[in-house]
């Protein structure tokens, strides 16, 4: 009964599509998909709205800006082929254009790991639906089986790579400005996610796209502003401090399985429209705001607290600070930065039911899971606290994280040294790893350059270090080589 | 989110006079059936939206009350006897009142509702009021189908503004009737962006579907 359209793109490729009767309609294009589906073509709900501006951007966004395609086929500048090749596993990037039968996009589709197989749900049917975040951070999570919902440590993954994608657009001068539960879809149970919907990118220099953004991630001065005129200065577009808002919403939600801004507080009785502007626009209150407490629910268990000290602040920053200022608000290096500390701290909860599975232990006088209430089950906690030396002052060291290890955690070289970050461009090599061997700890060298004994003598590859607690010894002598400080903590 | 989500109340007043029976009732069975898939497989529709079926021949029934999603039971449909549309309106506007949660200091409110009227006829009864009052007091977003030629689009036209024709009672148009109305919900539980107010936004009504001015 469909039918098959044909689209001719600015490269002259033509392209067929499966014309469907309602095709999945978001706020500013709808969808058709590929006859084999390995690609979308999407048209825009309002043709009369794709201006020259429009056109400018989307060529900028699938040339110069595209992170998805190395420097040397036309892709943005300094972007090699292996950076290429990793975000386009995180962005459903635009590839062409459609000029044809009217303008429009060309995007692949997504990968096969964000529809739901069969098996996603013995209620729903679920088969070929894509993997919208609130399918698993909503109430519908209890229609889908457990193997879909990944776990604490899986959320805090895709929360990473999110911030990552997000950072990246950012350091090109580009904002996405609609991030929504909607556009970024996740895969809990691999931990990956991938950002769509790319075609309303802010570029640099160029006529900003007009979009609405997506109740619950629309930042709060955007959604005050939004009936004032597009020329009144006061009015508020979208852009990266917006997006920062968004993607904090999003790991929020990732983590707690819930809206940080959503609570019970009544901000009008004159209609729940209104009641929702001013609960997420002017009036927008953090749930978990340690001053205010009208908007927090009664049932918060976990809070942010217990992801440990920095990502409290992050998220304190996010919602309390830089709720209503967006300059305050953490970017989303920030928050990779914090997310790599946290995940440093993982313990694996040895409830073997508990729904989290992992959790940040944070305090070790109190080594308990934050979601079911369990005691972790080992006898000691081994902390390494990782030190950088202060620049200029020569034997200052100031404390730069925290790494808890068990029997095999592997150290890198983000750990060994303080300028080295995990980032896409990160070296994956293990450099050493902790070992537990007749009751007592070692550090074994496997790849690491100038590893150093706490005595000072090297230790070459093969060759370990006993682990006491007070050891203190150098993981690198390079000049940016940290200093490691072990404590043994009984439990 | 679960605890304080507002819901969507979405009503759908579907004729099932004597003119509906046969292949047409058929369709708007099916039509419901399709309607509630397509719905329990968005999520946003499946958080927000809470449906309830409203049926009239020469009396008014709610045959579904107000409901969420996945509890949702298929209503029996039968067609046959009179046009009683004012006393659908009636019941409507009884439903809202009862089923619709209002903000209130305690509690947070429903949604404005949406609400769908298909109807294949004129009215037998005394629609004037009970439609005079839904266009005076606005309590629900009504979009209202006129199906085939038989249907009175100028009686619609007094209940609300947003009348759509469509061309028969084939299985076709009913099913692409349906199908637009699960578009409507879904982008309404999805752009319910906040603009107090405003306008809600419709997709474009499907092919041969006409908008009545």
């Amino acid at each position: 009964m469909n039918k098959i359209g044909e689209a001719i793109l600015a490269s002259g490729k033509r392209l067929k599509y499966v014309i469907t009767d309602n095709p999945p309609r978001g706020g500013m294009k709808y969808t058709y998909f590929a006859p084999d589906k390995s690609y979308v073509i999407q048209f825009f709900n309002d043709p009369s709205k794709v201006d020259f501006n429009t056109r400018s951007r989307i060529e900028a966004i699938i040339g110069k800006y595209n992170p998805t395609l190395p420097e040397s086929r036309g892709g943005s500048l300094g972007n090699d082929d292996k950076l290429a090749a990793y975000f386009e596993k995180r962005f459903c990037w635009p590839t062409d254009i459609v000029v044809s039968p009217e303008f429009g996009l060309v995007s692949p589709a997504y990968p096969s790991n964000f529809f739901f197989d069969s098996s996603a749900s013995q209620l729903l049917d679920l088969k070929g639906k894509d993997k919208k975040s609130n399918w698993f951070t909503s109430k519908n999570r209890k229609y889908l089986n457990k193997s879909e919902l990944g776990d604490f440590r899986s959320m805090l993954q895709m929360s990473l790579l999110l911030s990552r994608s997000i950072r990246r657009l950012h350091q090109a001068g580009l904002a996405h400005s609609d991030l929504s539960n909607n556009n970024v879809l996740i895969d809990p149970k691999s931990g990956n996610c991938v950002v769509i919907d790319i075609d309303s990118l802010v570029v640099p220099g160029l006529y900003p796209p007009e979009v609405a953004g997506t109740r619950g991630y629309i930042a709060p001065e955007v959604l005050a502003t939004m009936e004032l005129p597009r020329t009144d200065p006061r009015r508020k577009i979208p852009g990266s401090t917006t997006d920062l808002h968004a993607l904090a919403v999003l790991i929020y939600e990732y983590l707690f399985l819930r809206h940080p801004l959503i609570g019970p507080k009544i901000f009008s009785t004159v209609s729940a429209e209104e009641d929702d502007f001013l609960g997420l626009g002017p009036q927008a209150l953090f749930i978990e705001n340690p001053d205010d407490t009208s908007n927090r629910p009664s049932n918060l268990k976990v809070t942010v607290k217990d992801l440990g000290p920095e990502m409290e602040k992050l998220f304190m920053r996010a919602f309390v600070d830089g709720l209503h200022n967006p300059a305050l608000r953490p970017s989303a290096m920030e928050w990779e930065r914090g997310i790599v500390h946290a995940w440093d701290l993982l313990h694996k909860c040895s409830n073997p039911d508990c729904s989290s599975k992992w959790f940040v232990l944070h305090d070790v006088n109190n080594p308990v899971c934050p979601f079911c209430g369990t005691k972790i089950a080992d006898k000691e906690i081994v902390r390494l606290t990782l030190n950088s030396e202060v620049r200029g002052h020569k034997g200052q060291w100031r404390r730069l994280s925290e790494l808890d290890a068990v029997n095999n955690t592997p150290l890198f070289k983000w750990h060994t040294h303080s300028n080295i970050f995990p980032d896409e461009k990160a070296d994956l090599t293990m450099q050493a790893y902790i070992c537990r061997h007749n009751n007592e700890w070692f550090l074994i060298n496997s790849h690491a350059e100038g590893l150093l004994s706490p005595q000072g003598n090297p230790v070459p590859q093969g060759q370990a270090i006993r682990l006491t607690d007070g050891t203190v010894f150098r993981a690198s002598r390079d000049d940016r080589g940290t200093l490691i400080n072990v404590k043994i903590i009984s439990v | 989110m679960s605890d304080f989500a507002r819901r969507l109340p979405v009503y759908l007043l579907l004729d099932v006079s004597g003119s509906m029976a046969g292949d047409p009732i058929e369709a708007v069975k099916h039509g419901v059936r399709a309607l509630i898939s397509e719905l329990r497989g968005d999520p946003q529709a499946l958080e927000t939206a809470y449906l309830s079926v409203i049926t009239f021949n020469s009396s008014a029934r709610q045959v579904s009350p107000l409901t969420e999603l996945m509890l949702f039971q298929e209503p029996q449909l039968h067609a046959g006897g009179a046009t009683s549309l004012g006393a659908a309106l009636h019941l409507l506007t009884e439903c809202i009142q009862r089923e619709v949660r209002k903000s209130t200091e305690t509690q947070k409110g429903d949604w404005k509702p949406l609400v769908f009227i298909l109807t294949d006829g004129a009215p037998t009864d005394d629609w004037r009021g009970a439609a005079a009052e839904l266009k005076a007091t606005k309590p629900a977003n009504i979009i209202a189908c006129a199906a085939g030629s038989g249907a009175d689009t100028t009686v619609l036209k007094e209940i609300t503004e947003c009348v759509l024709l469509m061309n028969n009672l084939s299985a076709g148009d009913l099913s692409q009737f349906f199908a637009w109305v699960s578009s409507s919900v879904k982008l309404s539980s999805k752009s319910l962006d906040s603009k107090p107010g405003a306008n809600i936004e419709l997709p474009p009504p499907p092919q041969g579907f006409v908008i009545v001015p």
